[in-house]
């Protein structure tokens, strides 16, 4: 990857040691310090300049290393525009170095240095990344490796003694992320049609799939695929495509086994991990060592973290290993070995429809998830395998749907997957016997059409800190009730996840969810401080699906001088407002809106301006909140401007007989939405003056990949319907017909 | 007459230029790439063709293929990737095994590209080395080994019956007859070398009649007296993983049958996905 900047490695080892008098023995305490120069850059990744943020010079960050018992010092220079910060993510520390800005400490402000310094007191794989903004997404992730000791005990000869590769796993999207993220609230579905799953009528129909369609409309879902965000670009390393041949100078050779410790970076991507020399092998997970486990594929989640080793078989032979995103789009492999390369089957596409399917029999018209009496957990059922062509055949599944297996993937295909239930620890993992337990519970909630997401329905600025005591088990149980998976993160601690090991409960920092499941997780409360505990898929944490978990009797935190203004800043985030706009310019006028949204309250404007005033002008302002966890009803108060010529003795009518004659009107008016099955929006409103109108609208039905339809209809007689033709994510062609304006084409423009 | 010349000259021309004119920064390259018949043809150009980008011609006699590329877009490596994916070998890719596997029958083109796990080498340096060395317990392990080779041929074989791969059943169990017959008796220990000397014959028997059918169910017949012999070889024998022996009632016309697996997750080589998740694990081999 060709970097603008020069690339510069700074990196300093300082030993000091520190001799204790009054002690025999010399202890030598090892100070590790690496300085970090975080700096705007542009990038050339996927066909376009681009900008990105790199430190040192690099895409990833670089790898920092250190050995259990350093002690760690990172001096980072923020020579960016604006403010940064850094995570060190799966890591033990005191509070004040966890790097989430406005909660542990201040954001580092441009062209400052803020020096992180903590004892390294835990081992394993795990990385670091920027927790400001979006920063993420553009290049603010890197590996953070701490070695064992050699005489550790629980070093494992063949395990960690093996050559090593450190692997952070990225995505790439020309897109600048602010975009994405509005993009995402807006519902804008330019991302699936990049992705080919759009799932129209059309298609539907071809498929023989339009009751299914019809159906999940009826639910009042949109169409679903396993991810939101598309990505020009998947890399390992910062490149879709690299080898590797030897490990700190040893050529690789047959026979050879190599350990990769890798880790998911992506701001929003699962991958797939497969192997192109046979089956992998899994020893460690989110940083902890796990007793060895053969499968032949695993899906690493948002933000954790897996060692496995592979074998390469022979000679003369390079084998790939290859990361695919969940939904299989795009991928990014490495070459392990010399020589000949052989490639691993590329995953096939996904049955969209079968998924839709799936959706269909899990969603109740009330928008809650029947789990049809499974009791989930673990990602052992998978639901998505109904879409995966490789375990359920190219065809309609032929499970029948009473089978207890039809989501398992391992019973069902004739490859083993990895699932939760098969990591277990190799040591005691048990919490302290005689500490008091706290039991929390959340559940994970969401809305897609509106790209809300919660803990509880409540998003981080609309809860309260959650208590906890020093010396308590927590134990946290999660049921995810929305119909996307979250990869859950805790910071600071590890949790074991019950997973039926018993005593050897395999300890993580994240657990993923999928839809339906309830997982429980347990750990013991060692280390005071506000840590978060937050949905790791960017976008779903940036809209606010997170708490704090909060010591109490807590030490104030020196680095948070002002605790009212960093909590309020904290909360911006999820009280940003997004915008969108749209016009068509048409030949029988121009109309068009602009909206402002966030988690619950919408302002939004929608004007019509015809050629002349016999076609009239309006414009109509509406402010409203939407209620319920759905989101499906919104009260509103709105303001209606109207200016139309009309002739002498001429009035209108509605469809109550109330009449109105004149040419200007301006009237304040209150009313509600509420969204219909089929996606229709019925709106009641009462003008001041007494009017009353109903109305019914869809928008955006999609008839094919690219051609959308829209109606409208009301008590005012008034009625539309309309075609666009979509050319790229800001233009469409459009054609509508209109009871005031008659028949007209355009060119619509949106934002 | 001139008239139809010219005509000719400029329909000739313009066939050209249109041709050419598809791919800017158009390079040409030509590769050797594996295969047979004229469906192989079809499915490589279809796999490496891109409109206005790639543009592949390959040759069922010459086995060669002339890639027109444009070079600003994409590069030789990408195009022979996708070849590789569709199944085709090519002096920088191999195909992945089960996509080669599901080719046509007439397109089954020879593999000379692909080298075969040579274990056999690696493990004599092994030997070697530490033969030196002469403990007890290494010799043991040396042993351990040679019986490996069986086991893993034996995994292999169940592996492809899980499949419902009559072919690659019949193509690991020659391997399996293979590794057999290469077990030196002489450096088994005590108890390895009674049980071997007891169902050797029988192991030979039954691999010989799995790798000599294509027929899945008349494999899996056989398949129920190996997998018994084996487990009495693999009980004596001292391995690095455990083995686990599964069961299910069902197979053997409702009289059961096990098998061995390295996997403690059920999949099932008598039923493959008619009934993979059918049976239990009830014995765990240390
Ligand atoms: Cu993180
Ligand atoms: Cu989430």
């Amino acid at each position: 990857m060709r970097l603008k900047s020069f690339i510069v490695f700074f990196k300093t080892k300082a030993i000091i040691t520190v001799f204790f008098l009054f002690s025999t023995t010399v202890f030598a305490q090892k100070v590790v310090r690496y300085d970090l120069y975080v700096k705007d850059t542009l990038v050339h990744f996927a066909g376009k300049e681009k900008r990105a943020i790199a430190v040192n010079g690099q895409i990833p960050m670089p790898t920092l290393t250190f050995t259990e018992g350093d002690t760690a010092e990172i001096h980072v220079h923020n020579q960016l525009k604006e403010e940064t910060s850094l995570h060190w993510h799966g890591l033990f520390l005191p509070n004040k170095e966890d790097g989430v800005p406005n909660l542990t400490q201040m954001p580092i402000r441009p062209n400052t240095t803020h020096i992180y310094r903590f004892p390294i007191i835990q081992n394993g794989t795990h990385w670091y990344h920027s927790h400001s903004g979006l920063q993420e997404q553009i290049g603010m992730y890197g590996n953070f490796v701490m070695l064992k000791r050699p005489n550790d005990p629980s070093f494992r000869k063949g395990i960690d003694d093996l050559p090593t590769l450190p692997i952070v796993l990225s995505e790439w999207t020309n897109l600048k992320p602010e975009n994405i993220h509005r993009m995402l609230h807006n519902a804008n579905d330019y991302p699936a049609l990049k992705k080919n799953s759009v799932q129209s009528y059309g298609e539907a129909i071809s498929a023989g799939h339009f009751k299914t369609k019809l159906l999940n409309e009826w639910k009042r879902m949109l169409a679903m695929d396993v991810s939101d965000v598309y990505y020009e670009k998947i890399f390992m390393n910062g490149k879709p495509s690299s080898e590797l041949k030897s490990i700190s100078g040893n050529e690789l050779k047959g026979g050879d086994k190599v350990r990769l410790r890798i880790s998911n970076g992506g701001a929003s991507s699962y991958f797939w991990l497969t192997y192109a020399g046979g089956k992998i092998t899994v020893v460690a997970n989110d940083g902890n060592d796990v007793e060895p486990v053969e499968v032949d594929r695993l899906i690493i989640a948002v933000s954790e973290t897996y060692d496995i080793i592979v074998n390469i078989p022979a000679d003369k032979t390079a084998y790939e290993f290859l990361a695919t995103t969940e939904d299989r789009t795009n991928s990014a492999s490495i070459y392990i070995g010399i020589g000949i390369k052989q490639l691993k089957s590329s995953l096939p596409r996904l049955k969209y429809f079968e998924g839709m399917k799936m959706m269909n029999d899990m969603m109740k018209m009330n928008g809650e998830l029947d789990d049809m009496g499974m009791a989930m957990s673990l990602n052992q059922m998978d639901m998505n395998v109904v879409m995966y062509p490789e375990i359920t055949g190219d065809a309609k599944p032929k499970q029948d749907d009473n089978d207890p297996n039809r989501y398992n993937a391992n019973a069902l295909g004739d490859i083993v997957t990895l699932n939760y239930a098969m990591l277990k620890s190799p040591t005691i993992t048990a919490l302290p016997k005689e500490a008091p337990v706290k039991e929390l519970y959340f559940k994970l909630s969401g809305n897609m059409n509106r790209y809300v997401w919660s803990l509880d329905n409540k998003v981080v600025s609309e809860a309260d800190k959650i208590l906890i005591k020093k010396g308590e088990n927590i134990r946290i149980i999660l049921y995810n009730g929305s119909m996307m998976r979250h990869p859950m993160h805790l910071h600071g601690h590890d949790f074991r996840l019950l997973n039926g090991q018993g005593q050897n409960a395999p300890l993580k920092n994240i657990v993923d969810v999928m839809p339906m499941e309830t997982d429980t997780l347990e750990f013991n409360a060692n280390i005071e401080g506000d840590w978060f505990f937050h949905c790791h898929i960017l976008y779903h944490m940036m809209s606010g699906m997170g708490r704090v978990l909060s010591y109490e009797n807590q030490m104030p935190n020196p680095l948070i001088p002002n605790p009212k203004l960093a909590q309020r800043k904290l909360f911006a985030d999820d009280r940003k407002f997004h915008f969108m706009a749209e016009n068509d310019f048409a030949t029988n006028g121009n109309d068009g809106m602009a909206m402002l949204q966030n988690t619950r309250w919408s302002i939004g404007s929608e004007w019509r301006i015809g050629h002349h005033v016999f076609h009239g002008y309006e414009i109509e302002t509406h402010i409203g909140r939407y209620i319920g966890r759905m989101q499906w009803l919104m009260p509103f108060v709105g303001f209606d401007w109207r200016y139309r010529k009309f002739g002498i003795d001429e009035q209108e009518t509605n469809l109550f007989g109330q009449s109105n004659s004149k040419d200007l009107r301006s009237l304040f008016t209150v009313g509600v939405n509420y969204t219909l099955p089929l996606l229709i929006i019925g709106q009641a409103e009462i003008y001041q003056d007494g009017n009353i109108r109903f109305q019914l609208i869809r928008e955006d039905i999609p008839i094919t990949k690219r051609l959308r339809m829209s109606f409208m209809l009301n008590t005012d007689k008034e009625y539309m319907a309309g075609f666009r033709y979509i050319v790229n994510k800001n233009m469409g062609i459009t054609s509508h017909y209109d009871s005031d304006m008659g028949f007209g084409a355009g060119i619509t423009f949106s934002y | 007459m001139k008239s139809i010349k010219l005509l000719m000259a400029m329909a000739l021309m313009l066939s050209i230029s249109t041709c050419f004119a598809e791919i800017k920064n158009a390079k040409v390259e030509t590769v050797h790439i594996y295969g047979n018949c004229s469906i192989c043809k079809k499915t490589i150009e279809s796999a490496a063709n891109v409109k206005d980008i790639v543009q592949v011609e390959w040759n069922k006699d010459t086995k060669m293929a002339i890639l027109t590329y444009d070079e600003k877009k994409t590069n030789q490596d990408e195009i022979l990737k996708r070849i590789g994916l569709a199944g085709y070998d090519s002096d920088k890719f191999l195909a992945p095994d089960n996509v080669y596997a599901k080719l046509e029958p007439c397109c089954q083109y020879e593999r000379t590209g692909k080298i075969v796990a040579k274990i056999e080498d690696v493990k004599t340096v092994i030997l070697t080395v530490e033969e030196k060395v002469v403990t007890p317990i290494l010799t043991i392990k040396i042993q351990g080994e040679q019986l490996k080779e069986v086991f893993d041929s034996y995994f292999a074989v169940k592996d492809a019956l899980v499949k419902t791969d009559g072919n690659l059943a019949a193509t690991k169990a020659a391997s399996l007859l293979n590794s057999i017959n290469a077990v030196k008796m002489e450096s088994l220990t005590k108890d390895e070398h009674a049980e071997w000397m007891k169902v050797m014959k029988d192991l030979v028997f039954d691999a010989e009649h799995i790798s000599e059918t294509k027929d899945a169910g008349h494999q899996r017949d056989h398949f129920t007296y190996l997998s018994k012999n084996m487990y009495s070889v693999m009980k004596v024998s001292k391995q690095e993983t455990p083995t686990y022996y599964q069961f299910c009632p069902m197979a053997n016309k409702g009289k059961g049958a096990n098998w061995l697996s390295k996997e403690n997750i059920v999949k099932n080589p008598y039923y493959g996905s008619k009934m993979m998740g059918c049976g239990k694990t009830v014995e765990t081999i240390n």
